[in-house]
Formats: C-alpha cells, structure tokens, sequence
C-alpha cells in the first residue's frame, strides 16, 4: 500500500526535550491508531502532520506533499485537536460554519456543510446552543464536526474519545468507521487500546518519541490482557454503580476514587466490560458522565515491548 | 514505496476571499465578544463625563481648553494607545492562550495572510472605539454651544482621521511586540510612558519616532484650531515654527508607511513561527 501520510528520519525537539525522535514512518490509506501512553510523542506527531510544528530534522509529508504552511493541502486534512478549546461565545453550529468559511467556502455553502457535520456527529438539537453551556461529550462531538465540515480525505484525531459518556464513545466510533468506509484516510490518537481496537486493527506504538512497533492490534493484545485494565467511571450515585458492578464476573476490583465522584474498576476482559457500558449508562439512577482509562497498563506494556 | 500524490481542490479566489472576510468576521466579533470592550467603553465615557461636569460648574471651563486637554492630549497619549495594546498585542497570543490558533492553522489560508487580516480587523474595531470616543468627547465638550455645527463637529471628524491614522501605527506596533515578547501588555505600557509620553516631550529629534508626534503635526495643519488655541498648543508641543515641522503628506506617508512595513515583518515572523499547543499529556 502506498502512504497517505510519511515521516522520513523525523526529530523534533522543544529544548532540550525530545518529543519525536528519528521517526521513520510510512502510514497506508485506511484507519490507523496511533497508541502509545502519555508523553509518548502522539500530540507532537499530529502536530507534526499537520503543518502545526515544523521537524528539526527530517521530512513529513502528506498526500505526498510537505505540510509546512501549505494552506492547499488544509483544504484535504482535518483535525480534531487533543485541546478542549473552543470560541466559547459562539453556537457549535456557528462555530463549525466559521471553520467551513475559513477553508473557503461561501455563506450558504457553509451553513449547509454546517448542518451536515452536526447532524453527522449527532449534534443537530443542540447545535444553536452556546459551546460554553455543552457537556464534554458534546464538545468533543462539536471538535470532530469541525474537522469533519469541509469533507477531508484525511483526518487526524487526537484522543477524540477521551472524557466522553458512552453513549458519545459509541457514536463517535460509528462516525469513524463511516468516514473509513466512504474512504476517508484516518489517524487517530489514544492511550487506550480498547478504544484503537474499536476502530482498527492496524496500531502504531509510540513510546518516548520512538517507534515501538507497528502492525496488527492482536498481536499486542495478548500482552495487554495480561496486565488488569483500569476504567475510572464518573457519576453522581457511584456507590449504586459500584454495587451492580460488584456482581459482573468480568470485573476483578472496584476502588473509590477520593478525587471526584467516582470510582476506578479493574478487569481483565475489557471488551466485555465496555460492551456493557452503554446499557449502564442509561440505566436508572446510574447516569455515567464521563469513563476514562488510566494508562499505567498500557505503560506496563509499553516497558515489556521497549525492553523485549 | 512511493507517496499518493493529490492535488489540493482549487477553490479560486472567491475561496480565498470568502476565507479572509469569515477571518476577518471572526476577529471582529472576538474584539466585541467578552469585558475588555466594556472595560474600554467605561474609560472613554470618564473623561466624557469629567468634560460634562467642568462645563456645568459655577464658573464653566472654557471648551478649547477641556479640548486640548481631553482631545489632543488625553486621547492620544493615553486612551488610543491603550485601546490599541489591548487589542493588537493579544491578536495571536490570545488565541495562543486560549488554544484556538489551531484552527485557524488548519484552513486555507496562508499564515502571513492570517495575521495581516486579523490585524486589519483589530485596527477597524480600535478605529472604531477612538472613532466614538472622539465624537462623544466633543459631544460633551461643545454640545449646545454656538461653535457645535460649524467648527466642533468638523474638527471632530478631522480628529478620528488622525487617530485613525494614529491607530495604524499604534496597532502594528503593538502587535509585533505581541508576538516577540511574552510581558507584551507590561511592554507595551512602558511603550507608551517612556516612549509617547516623555520622549515625544523632548524638544529633540528623536521624538520623530513617536507616533503622537506625527499626531500632532496633523493636528497642528489639518483642525483649524481657533488662533488661540493653536498658539497654546504649539507652546505646550514645543512645536512654534510650522515651516520645521513635516508636512501633512509626509506625516501619512510616515505612519502608513511604518505601519506597513511593521506589519509585513510581524505577518512574515508569524509565518515562520511555530506554536505549540499544550495538550493534557505536555509539559
């Protein structure tokens, strides 16, 4: 396959600190993960990507093309940013339909390409409320939107389903495959491995800047499952949550998290367990407002894969 | 292996265009968006309302003298700067602090386009605020005298051409000390004390770099201040001999010149500038 997206050689350093380091990467059309754990390089690489930062040394180049200050090649690339940052001010439906204006279109071409992302993220009823009143699931619905509003043929999503219900998690994949399946070229960002493989099954492992490996999910997810997964769920009656939990075979432990209302489950099939996540979630009383993982198993991994 | 080549969709200049309006939109509604215009608004109407109790007094202020000291020395030493520092220092580190910048990078249009129109829109906003601060200050001043219609009004349309002149060299300045110094509102205000304060204040060529020397060079040529009162200002600026002073040409030359060529070097700086967004995962 050819490469949509190609790093030859990339360094890029901020000081004295390395974010990537001789990376040579060649990415094919289709969806590719890019996991790896905090501070692995993910951020710096789709910054790199997409013109945001220029390498200190090396080439990247996407659609064959050099990304640096190339406001053509924009108009082919779309990125739905780690940043929770937004215009707050602004309506999600105005804030797309300017990022539509600014790639060039005209008012009613962006008003209609506008209500087309929003409705494709699952945004339309809420779209004509102000950003600064949106859950976290809307907002991350409302970034993706954004990326989404002038039809790229290549998308970069970093971490796109951090902090979302399940719900917002479930839709946001379905959106994803949609766009891989009218042939959209895809590179999405997480520190989670279960979220990668709901999405595809071909993962680029990033450690400390460097290129860990790369190929197919399964692979690394014998070594995964070895190490207990760790799923902190938020809610407001958490103690309930904690109680139907406690009697699910997949879950190994339960720990009441002192931060915030909430509480961290350990399994070691968390397939299982996040299929079941969307029925709790609409469950009475339970009302799930944000799942997250924390990353220290994959880290583990990350250890045995850098020492191997 | 060799890489898919694609050629971007063109689409044409009314595409470019239609970017750069959206660009310039956005700025505007983010310059009226929040406090700061607020804030602004509160400081203009200050000295409109210490001009409306000078008048009212037992023994009312003369209006050529609320006029030098609110119009030609208050506004242009001190709000015009200000309005412009606020606004044009923060013209990219705002939405660098705010994490925005990014999706202004990720749109067709080219980065020293991006910056060059988001200044044209901050000078139009900051123009516009001095613009209602001139005529409301005259308002104040000279509201219901017999000079209002046909001398007042005329200097006060006169005056919001200066400043906006003015506003050219105050915003491209501030902007590009914007985007080389982190302390740029701290910078900036030091800029206007040492700089248009004291120095334009000297009796002494350096003060040609000023911005407000400029300013009152046309003030001096273009009002048609009453005899009186140009006397009294050409005493106070040191300025008594017209015939040494630039004349009016060379003075808009000078400003839009200077204003130009700092704004092309900060919109190609821009250019070539990275910006980092801090993710979650970054130091």
């Amino acid at each position: 396959m050819t490469p949509i997206i190609a790093f030859d050689g990339v360094s890029k350093w901020y000081g004295n600190v390395i974010g990537l380091n001789k990376l040579t990467l060649h990415i094919p059309a289709g969806v590719t993960g890019l996991l790896g754990p905090n501070g692995a390089g993910k951020s710096t690489l789709l910054q790199l990507a997409t013109g945001q930062l220029r390498p200190s040394q090396g080439t990247v180049r996407v659609l064959g093309q050099d990304v640096w200050d190339n406001p053509a090649l924009n108009r082919l690339v779309g990125l739905c940013p780690e940043q929770d940052a937004f215009y707050e001010w602004m309506t999600g439906h105005d804030f797309v339909r300017t990022c539509a204006r600014l790639s060039g279109m005209s008012r009613p071409e962006a008003t209609a390409a506008a209500d087309r992302a929003m409705d494709q993220v699952g945004m339309t009823e809420n779209m004509n409320r102000a950003i600064r009143g949106y859950s976290k699931g809307m907002r991350q619905r409302t970034k993706l939107a954004q990326a989404l509003v002038h039809e790229p043929q290549v998308l970069f999503l970093d971490e796109p389903l951090t902090g979302t219900d399940p719900v917002a998690r479930r839709d946001m994949i379905e959106v994803v495959r949609g766009l891989a399946a009218a042939g959209c070229s895809v590179l999405v960002s997480s520190h989670v491995l279960h979220e990668i493989q709901a999405l595809t099954s071909r993962v680029v492992l990033l450690h400390r800047g460097r290129l860990v490996a790369e190929g197919n999910v399964r692979e690394i997810r014998a070594l995964i499952d070895k190490h207990p997964h760790r799923i902190v769920l938020v809610c407001d009656k958490f103690r309930d949550l904690a109680a139907k939990l406690s009697t699910c075979p997949d879950v190994d432990g339960i720990k009441f998290l002192d931060r915030e209302s909430g509480l961290m489950v350990e399994t070691r099939q968390p397939d299982t367990f996040y299929a079941r996540l969307p029925a709790l979630a609409l469950a009475d009383g339970v009302a799930l407002r944000e799942v997250y993982s924390e990353d220290d198993n994959l880290e583990a991994v990350f250890k045995y894969l850098v020492n191997k | 292996m060799t890489a898919v080549e694609v050629s971007p969709l063109r689409r044409g200049s009314s595409g470019a265009l239609s970017a750069l309006a959206a660009l310039f939109m956005l700025t505007v509604r983010q310059h009226t968006h929040g406090r700061r215009v607020l804030v602004l608004g509160v400081l203009y109407l200050l000295p409109c309302v210490l001009a409306l109790i000078l008048r009212n007094l037992a023994r009312p202020a003369p209006g050529d003298a609320l006029e030098l000291a609110l119009v030609f020395v208050l506004l242009p030493h001190g709000l015009a700067p200000l309005t412009a520092l606020l606004y044009a220092a923060g013209v990219v580190s705002d939405e660098v602090e705010e994490q925005t910048l990014t999706y202004l990078l990720l749109r067709s249009v080219p980065r020293w386009q991006l910056y060059l129109t988001k200044l044209l829109a901050t000078w139009c906003v900051t123009t516009t605020l001095v613009a209602c601060g001139v005529m409301t200050l005259y308002l104040a001043i000279y509201a219901g005298t017999p000079e209002f219609w046909n001398e007042a009004l005329p200097r006060a349309g006169r005056t919001v051409v200066v400043m906006a002149l003015a506003q050219v060299g105050y915003c491209s300045l501030f902007g590009f000390l914007g985007l080389f110094t982190r302390r740029s509102l701290l910078a900036g205000i030091v800029y206007i004390v040492a700089i248009e304060g004291v120095l334009a204040n000297i009796n002494f060529v350096g003060r040609a770099l000023t911005v407000v020397y400029y300013v009152r060079t046309l003030t001096l040529r273009w009002l048609d201040l009453p005899p009186e009162e140009l006397r009294t200002c050409k005493v106070t600026w040191s300025m008594d001999d017209l015939e040494k002073l630039p004349s009016s040409g060379e003075c808009v030359l000078i400003l839009l010149g200077v204003g130009l060529v700092v704004s092309v070097l900060s919109a190609l700086s821009f250019a070539r500038t990275e910006f980092r967004m801090k993710t979650p995962g970054s130091d």
